[in-house]
């Protein structure tokens, strides 16, 4: 096989097991069915993931690989173009789709159309990761957010239709925005490949100048929404805390991201665009801080983890936007990027596995509120838990999050701080970081033993605890230590994909440094300090107002238009 | 006071969106002619198609025709599963009817004579122009999608119009009939890359007359694909669903 034909093979591979999952789903019995959904998510989301990392040295030493769909001429065809961030965003995907679905087999939603929707949803994220066209682009986002709808809609929860029918609203009506900009910047340069476009922009003067800059700012900001930076954040909440949960996963680990880092590519496209990068990452540094202090608000568990992903995802967009403001291709750039992907990657790996253990103690006890919830562990036995495993990688989960070493949080967060050094965003991260603390310790509460003996079910049936939940837990709980033990290797691994150059070492000397030590000792205690506030009567008043402040369904499109109007004023 | 405050915020997000907007809608500069002439010139015998359009839909931008295929599947199969989860919240819902009331029906409320007589000769009919449509996209106007939809239109005239369930609407068999074109629109997809021609590759070789094929072919199938995973949603929608 050429290497074209192997690059592509993320994305056709998953649309093939999907069809013939669904093929046998229609035709066959049920045994062969569930032996055809295992094999199709091996060669449909393993097998792709090992033919592309052979291309590593390749993409290592020429940059990219480049093919046009169906052989037509460069200028008329869709180009598909693998490099090191496709690579990546195919890694990151695959790596929290398998644990999501080993853990869906028993906690539901595992049925075959699940499997083929997941395996749909991967080839639509290596189809964004690749594509250099910006229609189709446009086409593989509207994939992959459908897939989302659809997914979130699976949930149990009453409200779970309403909230995927108020993100569809929502993204289906900034999408138009989406194509609207690509037919200006259709008009302008006459194409929509991103080097013909890029090239065109460049000849543009006097007003179409202004026409090309708001073409780029109808694009980015749509884009910008799946991502959830603050004003365009409140679809989020809702859509994370009522769907299925290994579906929550997914979202906040992979869905965030991917968009994100796609979005590079079009930034490249003019000097303009790069220019918005830096009121964008500003907006993310506000995003971590708001988000930390909504989500110590919370009562509800699974709530409380989907703002911080906002919060999260703020980190990652102040050094994201950084990054670009300082040009990709530089040293500062590019590191910065490298450290945006890290932080992506291990975020993706501790609030997959912080998402999937809250979501199975909470089931057991069928109790979501942090405040009245104890004594999670014996509702874990209840439902026939032997050791207390759940609390375990719970626990490296919480731990990742409020970055103490030896897990990947403290190494990927304090790379981030440590490019950010001595900007306004660093002041604002540092803060964000003390509220995942307290809140982290806020949520850890409900495994406290109970201080009134559990209500024990009349009907003692003996049920086994499915061995395919703790296969889940203890794969993310794993690689969360991994990436955090061989960090060293994981960091070389990404600066050698986003920029080809020589990338420095970052080893342990560089994070065990006594600053760093001090720095999160500081963190831990006054994470504590502020856990001790919001329990407090007044910080309870507080946090109450707060909790209380949630947008109705046009706010969601306020805070577009709100996005929308201070770009468009910052480039006028 | 609540409803002055959602004036107001309706009335920003419209301007902001206008303003935005505005430039982009406003550009006088002239459209791009590249393209064009090159697909005037090369259309046809790059793919084989008279028809432009078809060319383009399924030759140098067939990517963008499978990510809108898959998003019809994706949708439909959503919507499936919220209709059988209301389905099975629902109770026995208030019968509305609609037919007059010398018919004398108890069930099946809502068809009337007029409905059942109109739908069941029309439904042939129409179902031979979905495929033609669909069989011709590469000479005429029309197409895979095109042809699909009338097809499911034509089959959502047939459920309506016999009160027995034939196999054209039956769920089951509509629903093997869309997996089994999905199938094979992804392997005929996925054949270029072993004919050496890269995914979505054209397997015939390109310049002879029997390229053209290959586009009837994938027309056929997104059209079967199109048409059947309408007409069971429809079906579904309609209360009809097989074994439910």
């Amino acid at each position: 096989m050429s290497s074209e034909s192997l690059f592509l093979s993320p994305v056709y591979l998953p649309l093939l097991s999907a069809a013939g999952i669904l093929f046998i789903k229609s035709f066959c019995p049920t045994s062969i069915k569930r032996i055809a959904e295992y094999l199709g998510i091996l060669i449909g989301l393993v097998l792709p993931l090992l033919l592309v990392l052979r291309l590593y040295p390749i993409v290592q030493n020429q940059g990219y690989i480049e093919t046009t769909i169906g052989g037509y001429a460069q200028h008329i065809g869709i180009i598909y173009r693998f490099d090191g961030m496709s690579l990546l965003l195919i890694l990151l995907a695959a790596a929290i789709t398998l644990p999501a679905w080993i853990f869906s087999r028993n906690e539901g939603p595992g049925h075959s159309y699940f499997t083929a929707l997941l395996l749909i949803q991967n080839a639509s994220i290596a189809a964004i990761g690749m594509a250099a066209d910006l229609f189709n682009l446009f086409v593989c986002l509207e994939l992959m957010g459908v897939t989302a709808y659809v997914l979130i809609a699976t949930g149990k929860k009453a409200n779970a239709a309403y909230a995927s029918f108020s993100y569809l609203m929502l993204s289906s009506s900034a999408m138009v925005f989406f194509l609207l900009g690509t037919f200006g910047l259709y008009n302008l340069t006459g194409s929509l490949r991103y080097e013909a476009i890029a090239m065109g922009l460049e000849t543009l003067s006097g007003r179409n100048q202004y026409v090309a800059h708001f073409s780029l700012l109808l694009i980015i900001v749509p884009v910008l929404l799946r991502v959830a930076v603050m004003p365009l954040s409140l679809w989020l909440v809702d859509a994370h805390s009522k769907a299925p949960h290994a579906v929550s996963a997914l979202l906040s680990g992979v869905l965030l991201k991917v968009p994100l880092f796609a979005l590079i590519r079009i930034f490249s496209l003019s000097p303009f665009a790069s220019s918005l990068a830096l009121p964008i990452s500003y907006a993310g540094a506000v995003t971590a801080l708001v988000g930390v202090l909504l989500a110590l608000s919370q009562s509800d568990a699974k709530q409380l983890l989907a703002y911080h992903s906002i919060s999260q995802i703020g980190y990652i967009v102040s050094a994201w936007g950084l990054a670009l403001h300082a040009g990709v291709t530089t040293m500062t750039g590019s590191l910065l990027l490298s450290a945006s992907f890290f932080h992506a990657f291990s975020h993706a790996q501790f609030k997959a596995l912080l998402f999937l253990t809250i979501g199975k103690t909470t089931d057991a006890a069928g109790n979501r509120n942090v405040y009245t919830f104890r004594g999670a562990n014996q509702a874990l036995r209840n439902v026939g838990e032997r050791v207390p495993l759940t609390m375990l990688c719970f626990l490296v989960g919480a731990l990742s999050i409020s970055a103490l070493p030896p897990f990947n949080g403290f190494y990927s967060k304090t790379l981030v701080t440590y490019t950010l050094k001595g900007s306004l965003h660093y002041t604002f991260l540092t803060l964000a970081s003390v509220g995942t603390v307290a809140s982290f310790i806020k949520l850890s509460r409900i495994f406290l033993p109970s201080k009134q003996p559990m209500v024990l079910p009349a009907v003692k049936e003996k049920n086994r605890f499915p061995v395919s939940s703790h296969l889940a837990f203890i794969l993310l709980a794993l690689s969360c230590l991994a990436v955090g033990l061989f960090s060293e290797q994981m960091i070389l691994f990404i600066t050698r994909l986003i920029s080809s150059e020589e990338a420095q070492t970052y080893g342990s000397s560089f994070f065990f440094t006594q600053d760093n030590l001090i720095k999160t000792t500081l963190t831990v205690l006054s994470g504590i300090v502020l856990f001790a506030l919001a329990v407090s009567r007044p910080g309870k008043y507080v946090l109450h107002l707060l909790e209380k402040r949630r947008g109705g369904f046009t706010d969601l499109f306020l805070g577009f238009a709100t996005a929308l109007g201070a770009l468009a004023l910052f480039a006028w | 006071m609540k409803r002055t405050w959602f004036i107001f915020k309706v009335i920003f997000i419209l301007l902001v969106v206008t303003l935005a907007m505005l430039p982009v809608i406003l550009s006088s500069h002239p459209w791009p002619v590249a393209s064009r002439d090159y697909l005037y010139e090369n259309a046809l015998s790059d793919t084989g198609a008279v028809n432009t359009v078809s060319s383009i839909y399924l030759g140098y931008r067939a990517m963008d025709t499978l990510g809108e295929t898959l998003v019809l599947l994706v949708s439909i199969t959503g919507t499936m599963g919220i209709l059988i989860n209301l389905g099975r919240e629902s109770e026995e819902e208030e019968a509305v009817s609609f037919s007059l009331a010398p018919e004398k029906r108890a069930t099946n409320a809502q068809r009337t004579h007029l409905l059942e007589v109109v739908a069941s000769k029309l439904g042939p009919v129409v179902l031979l122009f979905g495929f033609y449509v669909m069989l011709y996209g590469h000479i005429s106007p029309g197409g895979g999608f095109q042809g699909g939809v009338i097809v499911a239109s034509a089959i959502v005239f047939l459920a309506l119009g016999t009160e027995t369930q034939s196999k054209l609407t039956n769920t089951t068999v509509l629903g093997r009939i869309e997996t089994l074109s999905f199938l094979v629109l992804i392997i005929v997809a996925t054949s270029g890359v072993f004919f050496e021609r890269g995914f979505f590759g054209n397997p015939i070789k390109s310049g002879s007359s029997l390229s053209v094929n290959f586009i009837i072919l994938l027309n056929i199938i997104i059209g079967l694909k199109v048409g059947t995973s309408i007409a069971v949603m429809c079906i579904a929608m309609m209360g009809g669903r097989h074994g439910h």
